[in-house]
C-alpha cells in the first residue's frame, strides 16, 4: 500500500477515525492491527520476519534489563544484533555474498557454486531492523529501560507511517508518544493534513514526473546527447530528493494527525555548503543512527587521525551497505566518504567555509559546489551496475550531437520542477506546516487549491514506486 | 473546535467544486486525448447509426489474400443495406470495456440495434488476468461515470486494477490450480494444471511415433484457453455483459450477443472431446443465461471451419473471408427479427472487384498504411494520406490480382490528387507486383510536373498496360512512395482494371 494510492487515501482516515474513536487503552491494539495489515498489504508472509525480530528484541531487552552484570547482558546483545543483522544478511546481502564469492571461485579456480535465493526483498527490512537494533543497543548500555508491554513494543517496531521507509525512530522518542493519551486536535489534523499534502506534491507532481525522463536516460545513455544527460542527471538528484522527502513529510504529517510527532528527515540539503552539512540536512534519521551506533563507538573524533579517517570512512561505506547489496552502493558510500575528508582538509588549511549568512554569494558558491559533488556521486546510486554508471559518466562527453526528442521535457514539469526548487529555497530552515500557518487564511486556501490541483492533474499517471522501498 | 472543522469542510467542498469546474473546461478534454483514446471510438459513431457491431479484432482481421477484406461489421451492414451500420472495433478488448464504450453513447443517439462480441476465450483465466489488463484498466479510469476532477484523482492515485506481469501470471497459475472441473462429466484431470502436465508427459505423436513438440504445445495452449467452467457468480465477465443487458434495457436497444466461433475441429484433433465438451457446456451456458436475460444470443461456436481460421498455430478468432462472411451472416439472419423488412439477401457470386477508390474518410476501407492518413489536409471530406518527411508510404491498394480475369485487367487507370507544399520532393506513384515462383514487378511514375502549383490539389491520371507477364501476381499494390522531407498528400486515390 502506497502513500500516492487509493488505498491509503482510504486506509489512513480509517485509521485516524478509529483512533479517535477508540478509549486511549485500546488504540495501541488498533495502531498494531493497522500497521500489520498495512505491511501485509506487500507480501502477507513477510509479517512473520517483524513478529520474529519483535519478539526476539523484546526478551532480549527484559533480559538485559535483568542483569546489572555488562558481561552478563552481552549475550543477549550478540543474540538480537545477530537476530536482526542476519535476517537482513539473508534477504538483502545473501545473493551478493553469493555471486561475489562464486566469481571468486572461479578465478582461484575452486569448483564450488553458492546457489543463489529467489525471493522478494522484504520491503523496509533495513529500516526496521535498525530501529530494534536502536533499542537493543540502548537497552544494554542502560540508556533505555527495557519495554515490558509487549503490544506497545510490536507497535514501535511496526508503527505503519514510518514502518517502510523511515524516519527511523528511537524508542526514548516514539515510544512515549504511542502510549500517551491524544486527544483530536484541529491544529493536529491541519498539520497533518498540510504536511501530506505537501508531501503528496513533491512525490506525484515532481518526483514521478522526472522518474520517466530519468529512466529513459539510464536505459539508453547512447541514445542521448551530453546535454540530455547532464539534464537526465540533475533531474536525477530532484527525483530522488523530491521522492524521499515527500515520502517522510507523509509519514510525519499521517502520524502528526494522531498527536505523534516524528523527528524531520530532510532540511534543504542542496543547500548545504559541505558534504558534512549535506548529511547533516539529508536522511537525517539514517546519519544519526550511524553517528549514535557506529561513529561513535568507533571512537568518533577522539582519536588519532589515520584512526579518524577510517572511522569516517566505515561510516560512509557501511552507509552504501545499508542501502543496497550491490558495488554501486559501495563506491557511493565511499565518495562519500573522500569528498568529505577532501573538503575537511581544505577547509582545515585555508579555512575558506567560514561563517557564511544564509544565501551570502558564498553560501549559494558553496551550496553548487555542493550539489554538483551529490549529483555526480548519485549517478553511481542511479546505476543498476558499475558499467551503467561508467556509461552514463562516459556518454556525458560522448554523447549523440542532436537532442533526443524523447527528453523534451514537457513545459509543465520544468514549471513544478521550478515551483518545488524555489519553495524549497524558500523553506531553508523551516517546516512547511509551520510555514504555512502563518499565511493568512486566502494564501493558505490558495495554496491547498493550487497543491490540490497539481496533485490530481499533474501527477504522473506511471506507477513509480518510492525509491527508499528497495532498501 | 468543531465550528472552526465545518466551516473549512464546507470551504474545501467549495474548493473542490471550483477545481472541478477549471478542469472540466479547461483540462479535462486534454487528459482524455492522452490516457483515454478510447472515448474516440465512441465520438465517430454517427447519429444516425441504426446497427452498432463493437468487437476486438476478430472483427477486423483478414488474410492478405482475402479478395474482400472488410470487417464483419461491414459484411453485415451488406446484408441491411438501406440501415446503417457502425462498429467500434478495439483489438484485445473484452466486456469490461464494451460497458464503458457503450455507457458513452450518447442518449440521444439513434441506435436500434446493438451486437456484441461475445468472445469465449474473454472468459479463460488467462485473459482475465493478461497483462494487457492494467493498461486497458487505467485507459478507462477518465471515463468512468463520476465528476471529471474526480476521475483524475483516480488515475492519479492509481485506482484501478495494478497489477506487475508477475502478479498477474501467478493469478492465472493460481485460478488453473483452484478450479476444479465440476459435475459428473468423466473429465481426465482435475484441473487445467494437471492436465497441461497429462499433455506434456503424453505429448502428441507424429507419424513416426515421437513426440511432435509444437503440435504439443498447441495442445496445451488450447487447454489453457479452452479448459474452465464458466461460474457465473463470479467470472468477472459475466458482470460486466450483465451491465450492457442492463444499459441495452435503460436504452432501450435490441441487444445482440455474438457468440464468435472458435477452432473446434483443431481442438478436437489436438485434445479430444474433453476439451470440446467444456466448449460446448460453456457456450450452452451463456446461451441460456443470456437467454433467459432476453439477449439474442448467436451461437457461432462451429461455424466456421478449421482452414478459415487465419492462425494455425495459437488461438484466435481472427477468420479469413469465408470465415467472416458466415459469421456476418448468421448475425444478419437473427438480426430479422427486428428489421426483416430491411433484409437483403447479398449475391456473393462477383468473386472480383474491378475498381477502387479511398477518399481517406473511410475507415472501413481496408487499405495499407492507414498510419498515413491525417488531418492537415484534405481534397474531399476531412483526411487525405501524407507522405514525405519520415512518411515513405502513402495508403496502399493491394489486391490479389489473379482473381480478376485477365480479359478485364489489360490497362491500370489511376487518378488520384495530390497536393505539394514544395517542388523538389521525389514523390512516385508505384505500381508494384508480387507472388510465389514470380519475378517481382516494380514501376514508379514522377508525380510532380514542371511548373506545377504549390499549395493547391492538383489532378493526376496515369494510364498502365499491364503487361501479361504480370497477370498471374498474387497481389498488385498501388501507392505514392515518398522518402524526401517534403510532404506530399494523396486524397481520392482512384484505380481501375480496364480491359
Amino acid at each position: 500500500m502506497l502513500f500516492n494510492t487509493i488505498e491509503f487515501v482510504l486506509f489512513l482516515p480509517l485509521v485516524i477515525f478509529a483512533y479517535y474513536l477508540l478509549p486511549h487503552k485500546l488504540r495501541w491494539i488498533l495502531l498494531l492491527a493497522a500497521s500489520y495489515f498495512f505491511y501485509m498489504s506487500w507480501k502477507v508472509e513477510y509479517i512473520f520476519l517483524i513478529i520474529l525480530s519483535t519478539l526476539i528484541d523484546y526478551a532480549c531487552g527484559i533480559f538485559m534489563e535483568k542483569l546489572k552484570d555488562k558481561n552478563a547482558r552481552l549475550p543477549f546483545l550478540i543474540l538480537s544484533l545477530s537476530a536482526n543483522l542476519g535476517l537482513l544478511f539473508f534477504f538483502k546481502y545473501y545473493n551478493f555474498a553469493s555471486e561475489n564469492l562464486n566469481l571468486l571461485f572461479d578465478k582461484i579456480e575452486i569448483n564450488k557454486e553458492l546457489p543463489l535465493m529467489k525471493f522478494l526483498l522484504p520491503v523496509g527490512i533495513s529500516f526496521y531492523t535498525f530501529q530494534t537494533l536502536s533499542y537493543s543497543i540502548d537497552v544494554y548500555f542502560r540508556r533505555q529501560k527495557a519495554e515490558r508491554h509487549l503490544g506497545y513494543f510490536a507497535l514501535y517496531v511496526s508503527f505503519f507511517p514510518q514502518l517502510v521507509a523511515g524516519p527511523i525512530e528511537r524508542f526514548s522518542r516514539l515510544s512515549p508518544q504511542l502510549k500517551a493519551p491524544h486527544t483530536f486536535s484541529y491544529e493536529n489534523l491541519a498539520k497533518g493534513l498540510r504536511l501530506i499534502l505537501y508531501g503528496l506534491f513533491i512525490k506525484m507532481v515532481i518526483a514521478d514526473n522526472l522518474a520517466g525522463l530519468v529512466d529513459q536516460i539510464y536505459a539508453t545513455p547512447q541514445h542521448f546527447s551530453s546535454l540530455d544527460i547532464i539534464t537526465g542527471i540533475v533531474f536525477y538528484s530532484f527525483q530522488i530528493y523530491s521522492d524521499f522527502y515527500g515520502y517522510s513529510i507523509i509519514a510525519i504529517g499521517s502520524a502528526q494527525i494522531m498527536g505523534i510527532s516524528l523527528m524531520d528527515n530532510f532540511r534543504t540539503p542542496y543547500l548545504a555548503k559541505n558534504i558534512a552539512e549535506f548529511w547533516q540536512r539529508w536522511h537525517i534519521s539514517l546519519s544519526t543512527w550511524f553517528r549514535d551506533y557506529l561513529y561513535y563507538p568507533l571512537g568518533g573524533n577522539q582519536v588519532k587521525k589515520l584512526r579518524w579517517i577510517i572511522n569516517i570512512m566505515i561510516v560512509f561505506v557501511v552507509s552504501g551497505i545499508w542501502h543496497g547489496a550491490n558495488w554501486t552502493f559501495i563506491i557511493w558510500g565511499a565518495l562519500f566518504g573522500i569528498i568529505y575528508l577532501i573538503e575537511k582538509l581544505i577547509n582545515t588549511r585555508l579555512n575558506i567555509e567560514k561563517k557564511h549568512r544564509a544565501f551570502s554569494p558564498g553560501h549559494l558558491l558553496l551550496a553548487c559546489k555542493t550539489f554538483v559533488l551529490v549529483t555526480f556521486i548519485w549517478v553511481f546510486f542511479r546505476s543498476q551496475n558499475l558499467n551503467e554508471a561508467i556509461a552514463i559518466l562516459k556518454f556525458i562527453f560522448t554523447g549523440t550531437e542532436q537532442i533526443n526528442q524523447a527528453l523534451l521535457v514537457p513545459g509543465y514539469v520544468w514549471f513544478w520542477l521550478i515551483t518545488f526548487i524555489v519553495s524549497d529555497v524558500l523553506l531553508y530552515n523551516k517546516r512547511f506546516d509551520f510555514w504555512l500557518a502563518d499565511l493568512p487564511l486566502v494564501g493558505r486556501w490558495l495554496i491547498y487549491g493550487v497543491l490540490i490541483f497539481s496533485i490530481i492533474v499533474y501527477a504522473g499517471v506511471e506507477n513509480f514506486p518510492f525509491i527508499y522501498f528497495q532498501f | 473546535m468543531y465550528k472552526t472543522l465545518l466551516a473549512r469542510i464546507s470551504l474545501s467542498i467549495l474548493l473542490l467544486l471550483v477545481l472541478n469546474f477549471i478542469y472540466s473546461k479547461w483540462f479535462y478534454e486534454a487528459d482524455l486525448q492522452k490516457h483515454s483514446t478510447l472515448i474516440n471510438l465512441v465520438r465517430e459513431v454517427p447519429k444516425n447509426t441504426d446497427i452498432l457491431y463493437i468487437g476486438e479484432s476478430s472483427n477486423i482481421t483478414f488474410r492478405s489474400n482475402d479478395i474482400d477484406k472488410s470487417p464483419i461489421s461491414t459484411f453485415l451492414g451488406n446484408h441491411y443495406p438501406n440501415l446503417n451500420t457502425y462498429d467500434i472495433t478495439k483489438p484485445a478488448s473484452h466486456s469490461g470495456i464494451y460497458k464503458v464504450l457503450l455507457n458513452h453513447i450518447p442518449t440521444k443517439s439513434e441506435i436500434k440495434t446493438v451486437v456484441v462480441t461475445l468472445n469465449l476465450r474473454s472468459f479463460n483465466a488467462q485473459w482475465i488476468f493478461s497483462k494487457l489488463e492494467t493498461p486497458l484498466q487505467k485507459s478507462l479510469v477518465l471515463l468512468k461515470p463520476y465528476p471529471p476532477l474526480f476521475n483524475r484523482f483516480l488515475l492519479s492515485f492509481k485506482a484501478y486494477d495494478i497489477k506487475s506481469e508477475e502478479e498477474r501470471k501467478q493469478q492465472f497459475l493460481n485460478k488453473w490450480k483452484e478450479d476444479e472441473f465440476q459435475g459428473s462429466y468423466p473429465f481426465p484431470y482435475k484441473n487445467v494444471r494437471e492436465w497441461d502436465y497429462g499433455m506434456h508427459v503424453k505429448g502428441i505423436k507424429d507419424s513416426l511415433g515421437n513426440i511432435d513438440r509444437k503440435q504439443t504445445e498447441l495442445a496445451s495452449h488450447y487447454i489453457k484457453a479452452y479448459a474452465f467452467q464458466i461460474d457465473t457468480l463470479h467470472n468477472p465477465r459475466i458482470n460486466d455483459f450483465n451491465e450492457i443487458v442492463r444499459l441495452a434495457k435503460e436504452r432501450g436497444w435490441n441487444l445482440v450477443f455474438n457468440l464468435m466461433a472458435e477452432n473446434t475441429e483443431k481442438a478436437a484433433e489436438l485434445v479430444g472431446t474433453d476439451l470440446l465438451y467444456l466448449m460446448n457446456q460453456n457456450t450452452k451456458l451463456l446461451e441460456q443465461y443470456y437467454g433467459s436475460k432476453g439477449v439474442l444470443v448467436v451461437n457461432n461456436l462451429h461455424a466456421v471451419e478449421n482452414e478459415q481460421f487465419i492462425d494455425q498455430h495459437w488461438t484466435t478468432e481472427h477468420y479469413a473471408e469465408k470465415g467472416r462472411k458466415t459469421i456476418a451472416k448468421n448475425v444478419a439472419l437473427a438480426l430479422k427479427q427486428w428489421h426483416g423488412n430491411a433484409y437483403e439477401e447479398v449475391n456473393d457470386d462477383l468473386r472480383y472487384k474491378t475498381a477502387f477508390f479511398n477518399n481517406c474518410d473511410d475507415k472501413h476501407l481496408v487499405w495499407g498504411q492507414r498510419k498515413s492518413i491525417s488531418e492537415e489536409q484534405a481534397y474531399s471530406g476531412k483526411k487525405s494520406s501524407q507522405t514525405g518527411a519520415g512518411n515513405d508510404y502513402s495508403i496502399v491498394m493491394s489486391y490479389p490480382l489473379k482473381v480478376i480475369p485477365d480479359s478485364l485487367k489489360n490497362h491500370l487507370h489511376i487518378n488520384l490528387m495530390f497536393y505539394q507544399n514544395a517542388p523538389h520532393h521525389q514523390a512516385k506513384l508505384v505500381v508494384q507486383a508480387s507472388g510465389l515462383n514470380f519475378k517481382s514487378f516494380w514501376k514508379g511514375f514522377v508525380l510532380n510536373q514542371k511548373n506545377s502549383p504549390l499549395n493547391t490539389w492538383i489532378n493526376y491520371q496515369k494510364k498502365i498496360a499491364i503487361p501479361d507477364s504480370i497477370k498471374q501476381a498474387d497481389i498488385i499494390k498501388v501507392y505514392v512512395y515518398n522518402t524526401s522531407d517534403e510532404k506530399v498528400y494523396i486524397d481520392d486515390f482512384s484505380i481501375k482494371f480496364m480491359p
